[in-house]
């Protein structure tokens, strides 16, 4: 005996493609279709955990102080550094290729946008100059990799060790001082209330990485070669430029985020953006990107920052000793990368 | 019986290949072959693996630039060295291993490449998704595809088919080059594959249709061109032969 359930005669909607929207609308609270959407997992894990932090904090709101203004204030403001650069990464792993270098590029940006700025360049100059840098190196990534035919991860990292060693150079291993004024300052990392400027930064790089992504065409040829590369050219897609593009973005994005975090701490270090390559990373995987390229979504890269930023806050919250910190992260990628696997391989 | 073939019905030549030859290292796997495409046909190119048949379609389809020949379109000669080439002549290929993106959408991929966008490449989401929907419902019944949203990864390999069908009828192509279309798709999905050449042939659209299965080739075609180790050794109507002459040519020769 079969239970017939009730639902929607398909047919009929096939017949009427304008029916189709408000179906989904109507059922956009069913778990099943939120679970199907690329970013569906992790929007449900992030939740479950804001959620759990709020109620701990109401119930012990000494021991865990998480819906404190201060702690409050920390997230928004750390979230952004890595966010905006795993937003990055995240539309180059789409289109399957890594950067290894975006940490270098950080630190290199925001080390060139400081130095000219000191030598008495404009400010808007030398963030041009900063921006400039990052793209470049992007453009030049991109160039080694599809010229040479190497793997992007091998050819990133060589351009970090090369970009490490060019910062300690035009650093002189020193930490350089950005005093930029408060009207630029109150631009890149300022607050309205407890909302800090940079979290807004993230949100606009987000919702524009989204539209590229979903509503543009070169989003759907990124999506088009990473996905099944040969189908793409044999489509006439010109795949090296469409990665040449991505690459780009990834570097844009890296000089951007190390713009607004010198902004915040007034000083460009030599060892700032150090790890962050890889953290980006694990963003991206935590929400969703395949490692293989051609899936992923820019609202799940940004749900994965804001995870990772989350356990880590947690944990200090805790006070949890340090080395916690890391094999924690550690373990939420290995979870996350094989439960991506699973759910792939179940659709 | 005649090896010319050009004395049967049929309209005028599409496109003309003579003497292709495409050599790989020592191995010869085009030797002088000439080849045509006539308006209002369906051609069976047959022949055992390694006779030429996939290089010959990369050959039309500007995946492989040949090493001696000509190709001509009305009687003029023209090349065909990349995918822009073959497009601007109207030839589509729909290969053994379909040129889809399975992690992509139904519609995505329709409109890969040629996306309707606007002013500044936004694309245009719902104008692809209906425009999807009208033709996969009109021209390819193959499809059953209720949504143009659906990953094209989650569809039958007979749907997947009609996608590309689908794409290639209705960016107008003049010829279509189909390699090995049928060797993945289950018993009713041949025959609408099959139906649906017929079809195209009513919609004035020429059919390449490589096959090993002769019975498949001897439904929908109106000629036949067998290659054997690198050379053409029949062009034949499909009046002046039978599945047993053709069969014997193929294992023979």
């Amino acid at each position: 005996m079969k239970i017939k359930l009730p639902m929607l005669p398909e047919p009929a909607i096939a017949n009427r493609p304008q029916v189709i929207g408000s179906k989904r609308f109507s059922s956009w609270l069913n778990l099943d279709v939120l679970r199907r959407h690329p970013a569906g997992n992790i929007l449900i894990i992030v939740s479950l955990l804001e959620i759990a932090c709020v109620v701990g904090s109401m119930a012990f709101p000494d021991q865990f102080r998480y819906l404190s203004p201060l702690n409050i204030q920390s997230i928004l403001r750390a979230v952004p550094q890595l966010g905006i650069i795993a937003v990055g990464v995240g539309i180059l792993m789409i289109a399957g290729e890594y950067d290894l270098s975006v940490g270098a590029t950080f630190t290199l940006s925001a080390l060139t946008m400081a130095n000219t700025f000191e030598a008495g360049i404009p400010l808007a100059l030398a963030v041009a100059a900063g921006l400039m840098t990052g793209l470049i190196i992007g453009a030049i990534n991109g160039i080694v990799t599809l010229r040479a035919r190497i793997p992007s991860f091998i050819a990133t990292l060589g351009m970090m060790m090369l970009l490490r060693g060019l910062i300690l150079f035009s650093s002189g291993t020193q930490t350089r001082p950005f005093h930029p004024g408060p009207a630029f300052e109150s631009l890149m990392t300022g607050s309205i209330g407890l909302v800090q400027v940079s979290f807004i930064w993230l949100l606009l790089v987000t919702f524009a990485a989204y539209i590229l992504m979903d509503h543009h065409r070169l989003g759907n040829h990124i999506y088009a070669v990473g996905g099944n590369r040969d189908a793409a050219t044999a489509i006439g897609v010109n795949v090296p430029r469409v990665k040449l593009s991505a690459f780009v973005i990834a570097g844009g994005a890296a000089a951007l985020s190390g713009i607004i975090s010198t902004v915040r701490v007034s000083s460009v270090s030599p060892i700032q953006g150090q790890g962050l390559e890889l953290q980006a990373i694990a963003a991206c995987v935590i929400g969703g990107v395949s490692l293989y390229g051609g899936k992923g979504s820019m609202i799940g890269v940004f749900l994965g920052a804001v995870l990772l930023y989350t356990v880590q806050d947690i944990l200090l919250l805790l006070r949890a000793p340090g080395f916690y910190l890391d094999s924690f992260i550690g373990a939420i990628i290995l979870v996350a990368a094989t439960l991506n696997r699973v759910i792939q391989k179940e659709s | 019986m005649s090896q010319t073939g050009s004395n049967s019905s049929s309209g005028s030549k599409l496109i003309e290949l003579r003497g292709i030859t495409k050599k790989f290292g020592n191995v010869v796997a085009l030797d002088h072959v000439d080849f045509e495409i006539r308006a209002n046909e369906v051609v069976g190119l047959l022949g055992d693996n390694g006779a030429g048949k996939s290089t010959l379609v990369k050959v039309m389809s500007g995946v492989l630039a040949p090493d001696e020949g000509v190709i001509l379109k009305a009687g003029l000669p023209t090349r065909i060295s990349s995918y822009a080439d073959a497009e601007k002549l109207g030839i589509e290929t729909i290969y053994q291993d379909i040129a889809l993106v399975n992690s992509l959408s139904v519609y995505r991929n329709m409109f890969l490449g040629r996306e309707q966008t606007t002013l500044f490449g936004f694309l245009r989401r719902p104008a692809m998704k209906a425009k999807t929907m009208e033709i996969l419902r009109s021209s390819v019944q193959i499809s059953g595809i209720l949504s143009p949203d659906k990953l094209v990864g989650s569809l039958s390999g007979g749907q997947r088919q009609a996608v590309a069908i689908a794409r290639a009828v209705y960016f107008r192509k003049k010829m279509l080059l189909l390699d090995e279309p049928t060797s993945a798709l289950s018993v009713r999905e041949t025959e609408n594959v099959l139906n649906y050449m017929l079809q195209l042939k009513r919609d004035a659209v020429s059919c390449v249709f490589v096959t090993h299965n002769l019975y498949h080739a001897y439904r929908v075609c109106d000629r036949f061109v067998i290659l054997s180790r690198g050379r053409r050794v029949r062009d034949v109507a499909k009046e002046a032969t039978s599945i047993e002459e053709l069969t014997t040519a193929i294992v023979k020769e």
